[in-house]
Parts: structure tokens; C-alpha cells; sequence
């Protein structure tokens, strides 16, 4: 008991600590604008990845259609903030980009999650094509040409709480019955029925949430980079978050922070090389697949918890992680 | 009392008869134990019951406390939720998962946890999940699993994944216990053992059991009543002693044309 709440208040002042280190570094200066532009870009990657861990590493469904969410969220947060160009317009249409991407992904969910393994992976994919169609023929998307002039309304503070809270949301959500539940699925199907867990049931629960963080992450894209295009959702824009999520450890949250960060470091990084950016990219991407096949970090999962009560040298009976 | 009846289940593969019209009997508090030839139809017959596959015919009633309740066509989920759990042959358990995460994911339809409360961990996740705990620190010392409850169940010696697999069936408070041949590759040592975990599971946890075994000294030590399935026929019941001496199952072990 005292460790649990010891770990709260410690992931807690850290959370506020790297606030202010982010902070002080740009009032000094030395976080620029284009560092800053990086930071916010891993932290969007963060929300958007976590999600498909949740959908992919917790209950096992290989999905390749998060970039569909993604646009929901993120053309609902455009047309409506054009309307209520304001901090409120941007929250409400944050919730309205859930509510439809949980939609969404009920009515997806239903026929595909059946699937299994790669007809999963083709028929979502599928499913992210036809809403990235659907919304280059609408006239409320502007169609191909996508919208532009979005209000600039979340900057980096912004979308650092935003990271925090979906982590949080995750992290608890597969430390509980319900990730009790997708995890046994993910481990064996038929095992899992014949404890009594309803495997179409909590496989869509973990699809579902994915997609709310999924719409969180696309949201915040855009009104941050303020102009978006059908076209950024396309199955190159699954497949990077899928990147991100087999590199860092599926199944690892803290895999997916680590995978992140390292991608946008040596994405921004490797900027100045020009056209051999791509080639050292995808060279780095295989190197790491060949040397730590399961990912960077595997199944590992920072425990501040875990660590407290190494320390303190007593066990204790409840679940040793708690991340975030 | 009959706790669960089934009469005449059938189950085709094409033209294959796997079972064909099966009627047998449990009642409350009993040992059963199905024995025959390998392809009898024995594991044919337990995916019928919970529900893992389908029947062609027949009925499975099972007797409750509301009344009886007709489990062919249920999901295999919600027949576990009516009380009939069960163990696999190629042993099946959540081998990435700890061991108490195991027994717990087995315990999900006993309780239920409100989203808002695990996303946002307020003070009835807590309750609920110190209520879990305690089952499951229970059970995992029934089961003498204590020692290795932290550990990845899939990286257990044999003989232990098996008692996790029944510690694991057990979790989901069940009415009935369908064993698949679990004395199936265990040194004496570990049979003698899994003898006693079965004593266990009727004494302590009040369970009837259905056992599928080929170790005849179990079988004949453990069971009350035993049926013997050939070739997906039901060709004889009876209790152990009648079992050794029925001349159909004679000819169906050792052959036709054995005259005892």
C-alpha cells in the first residue's frame, strides 16, 4: 500500500520535473523552435503509438488501420474549430473526434476483429483506406486539398499533459481485469473462452480505446502542424506508428516512449544528410531488428514501484508496474 | 441428481461419425472417468460439452440452481460462466503471463470493475483488486504455487504447468472440472501427486470431476463410475470393477475374437 501511493508521488514530481526542464531549457534557449517542433512531434507519436500498443502488443490484434482513427480526430478537431476558433472549440471537438472514432471503431471492429494475424492487418487496413476516401470526397473535408489555417491552439504544454493522460489511461486500463482479459486472448484464444472471457467483446474494448487515443493524437496534429491533407493518413502513416511500436518492444509502453524518441532524434537528426536520410533510416530501423529482434526494451516496463520495494526488501501481492 | 445429462450428442467431420449418439450422465459430487482407444472420440467429446466445438445433434442440459439450462450453442465463455471448466490435452496456458495473472485472468466474469474506476484508479479498483488478490493468494497456496506465482507460466517444468492449468480451471469457481488426460507425460512421482490434487479439487473445493486418462491405475483408483467410448460409440458404463471384466471393452483394447 505505501509503495503504490510512493510510486504515484514520485511518477508525479517527475512528470512536473521534465515539464520544467523542457521549460527552463527554451527560456534559456537552449530548446529552439525546431527542437521544440521535434519534441512535439515524438510526443504526438507517443499518444498515437501507446494506443496501438494497447490494440496490437496487450490483445494481440495486429491492426494496420490507426491512421484512420488518426484522421478522424484530426478533421473533426479542423471543421469544428473553424467554427469556434478557441481553446473550448478545440476540447469539444477533441471529444467529438473520439465519440466518432469509438464509433468507428465498433462498426469496423464487429466483422474484422474475427480475423486473425495478417487478414486482421489487411482487413483494417481496408477499413483506414475507405475513411481516408470517404473524407477526400466529402465538401465539409475540402476533398483532396485538405484544410488549412487551423488556429494554432495546442503548443507544447499541451500536448506534454496530453501524453501524461493517455499514458496513464493506458497503463491503468491493461493493469486491470480488462488487461487481464486481452492479454489472455492475446496468449490463447480458446484458453481464454474456456476461463469464461468473451474474446469478441474484449477485443473490441482494447479497439475502441485505441482508436480514442488514436482521434486524441490526431486532434492535437492538427492544430498543431495547422494543415492537413487526406493524404497524411495514408497506409505510410500506419505503418511509421507500427514502427514505432515493434521497435521499441510490443507490448512495452516504455518500449514505445524509447522507440519515440529515438526515431524523432534521428529523424530530425539525420535531416541535413538530405537524400540519404531515408537509406541511413531504414539501415538504423534494420540494424535494430537484427541485433534486439523483440524490440528495443522486449516486454521490460520501468516500475518505480518495483524498484521501491526492492529496495525496502518487502514484497508486495498486488501488480508490480505501475509506468507514468 | 443428474447435474448434467446429454443424450444422444452426435458430431460428424464430414463422414466421419467423432461421436455419435453419446448419452451419459453426472451427477453432483461425482468422479467420472471416460477411457477407450486413442481416436475414440474422448476430446471430441469434452469440446462438445464447453462449448469449443459445435454439435451436429443432440442435447446437453445442465441442472442449476434457476433450473436446467441448455448449453449446446453457447459461446464457450458463457458456458465456463455456468460452471463447467475444463483442462487441455497439449497443455494451454497464457505462457507470457505470470502465474497469479493467469489464475486471475481466469477469474474476470467473477466480479465486475467499472472502467472509470480502473482508468482512473479510484478507491473501488482497490477493493476489487485487493478481493482478487486474496482469491488468488488462496488458490495459489492450495495448489502449492506460491513459490513460482511471479514467474512466466510458460517457462514451468511440465509436471507444474499442469497443476497451474488446473489451479487455473479451479480459479474460474467452477461446478464441474473436465480433465484432459493430465497424468499425460508425468514421472510416477508427479502422477502420485496429481492423484492428490484431484482428491483435493472434490474434498476441498466440492468440485465434480470428469477425467479423460489412459493410466489405467489412476482411473481405476480414482473413479466411481467410468464410461468407455470406441470409435465414438458409448460401449459400456459401469464402475471400475465392472469396467475390468466387460468383454466389449476387452475386445475394444485388446481386439475382436478375445474370449476372457
Amino acid at each position: 500500500m505505501q509503495a503504490k501511493w510512493k510510486a504515484a508521488l514520485i511518477w508525479l514530481v517527475l512528470a512536473v520535473a521534465g515539464f520544467y526542464l523542457i521549460n527552463e531549457l527554451i527560456v534559456v534557449g537552449v530548446i529552439n523552435a525546431f527542437i521544440e517542433n521535434m519534441l512535439v512531434t515524438i510526443g504526438i507519436n507517443i499518444i498515437l503509438a501507446t494506443g496501438l500498443n494497447l490494440i496490437i502488443g496487450f490483445s494481440g490484434q495486429f491492426s494496420l488501420g490507426h491512421a484512420g482513427f488518426m484522421a478522424i480526430g484530426a478533421y473533426a478537431t479542423a471543421i469544428i474549430t473553424q467554427q469556434i476558433s478557441n481553446t473550448l472549440g478545440f476540447y469539444l471537438s477533441l471529444g467529438v473526434g473520439m465519440v466518432i472514432a469509438m464509433l468507428v471503431a465498433v462498426v469496423i471492429g464487429i466483422p474484422t476483429l474475427r480475423l486473425r494475424g495478417d487478414y486482421l492487418a489487411i482487413a483494417t487496413m481496408g477499413a483506414a483506406e475507405i475513411i481516408r476516401v470517404v473524407i477526400n470526397n466529402l465538401k465539409i473535408t475540402n476533398g483532396a486539398a485538405g484544410m488549412y489555417n487551423i488556429p494554432a491552439l495546442a503548443n507544447w504544454p499541451t500536448v506534454y499533459v496530453f501524453v501524461c493522460l493517455t499514458t496513464l489511461m493506458i497503463v491503468n486500463f491493461a493493469r486491470s481485469r480488462a488487461g487481464r482479459a486481452i492479454q489472455a486472448i492475446r496468449e490463447d484464444e480458446i484458453a481464454a473462452e474456456a476461463v469464461g472471457i468473451n474474446p469478441t467483446k474484449w477485443k473490441l474494448a482494447a479497439f475502441v480505446m485505441g482508436a480514442a487515443t488514436a482521434a486524441i493524437g490526431g486532434s492535437l496534429h492538427a492544430v498543431y502542424i495547422q494543415t492537413i491533407a487526406p493524404s497524411d493518413f495514408g497506409i505510410m502513416q500506419s505503418i511509421s506508428l507500427l514502427i514505432i511500436v515493434v521497435l521499441g518492444g510490443v507490448g512495452s509502453i516504455t518500449g514505445t516512449f524509447v522507440a519515440a524518441i529515438v526515431l524523432g532524434v534521428l529523424d530530425t537528426a539525420l535531416q541535413q544528410f538530405g537524400a540519404l536520410r531515408m537509406v541511413i533510416y531504414a539501415l538504423a530501423l534494420i540494424l535494430i531488428m537484427v541485433f534486439k529482434p523483440s524490440g528495443l526494451l522486449g516486454r521490460y516496463e520501468v516500475s518505480i514501484k518495483g524498484l521501491l520495494e526492492r529496495k525496502g526488501g518487502h514484497h508486495g501481492t498486488t501488480d508490480s508496474h505501475e509506468v507514468e | 441428481m443428474a447435474l448434467l445429462t446429454v443424450t444422444k450428442l452426435s458430431k460428424q467431420f464430414g463422414g466421419l461419425d467423432a461421436v455419435a449418439d453419446v448419452d451419459m450422465h453426472v451427477d453432483a459430487g461425482e468422479l467420472v472417468a471416460l477411457i477407450g482407444p486413442n481416436g475414440a472420440g474422448k476430446t471430441t467429446l469434452f469440446n462438445l460439452l464447453t462449448g469449443v466445438t459445435p454439435a451436429t445433434s443432440g442435447k446437453v442440459t445442465l441442472t442449476t440452481a434457476s433450473g436446467k439450462v441448455a448449453l449446446l450453442g453457447k459461446r464457450p465463455s458463457d458456458i465456463a460462466k455456468l460452471g463447467l471448466a475444463r483442462t487441455f490435452q497439449n497443455i494451454r496456458l497464457f505462457s507470457k503471463l505470470s502465474v497469479r495473472d493467469n489464475l486471475q485472468a481466469a477469474m474476470t466474469h467473477r466480479y465486475h470493475e467499472n472502467f472509470f474506476a480502473e482508468i482512473l484508479r479510484l478507491p473501488a479498483y482497490y477493493k476489487k483488486e485487493a478481493l482478487v488478490g486474496g482469491w488468488t493468494d488462496a488458490l495459489l497456496r492450495e495448489f502449492d504455487l506460491t513459490a513460482v506465482a511471479d514467474l512466466d507460466a510458460g517457462n514451468l517444468p511440465y509436471g507444474t504447468q499442469r497443476r497451474v492449468e488446473i489451479a487455473r480451471a479451479a480459479a474460474t469457481a467452477p461446478r464441474i472440472i473436465f480433465l484432459d488426460e493430465p497424468a499425460a507425460g508425468m514421472n510416477p512421482e508427479e502422477t502420485a501427486g496429481l492423484r492428490e490434487l484431484i482428491e483435493k479439487l472434490r474434498t476441498d473445493f466440492q468440485l465434480t470431476v470428469v477425467l479423460i486418462e489412459h493410466d489405467m491405475s489412476l482411473v481405476m483408483n480414482l473413479a466411481e463410475r467410468i464410461y468407455v467410448l470406441d470409435h465414438g460409440k458409448m460401449i459400456a458404463e459401469g464402475t471400475p470393477a465392472q469396467i475390468q471384466k466387460d468383454p466389449a471393452v476387452i475386445a475394444a483394447y485388446l481386439g475382436g475374437g478375445v474370449h476372457a
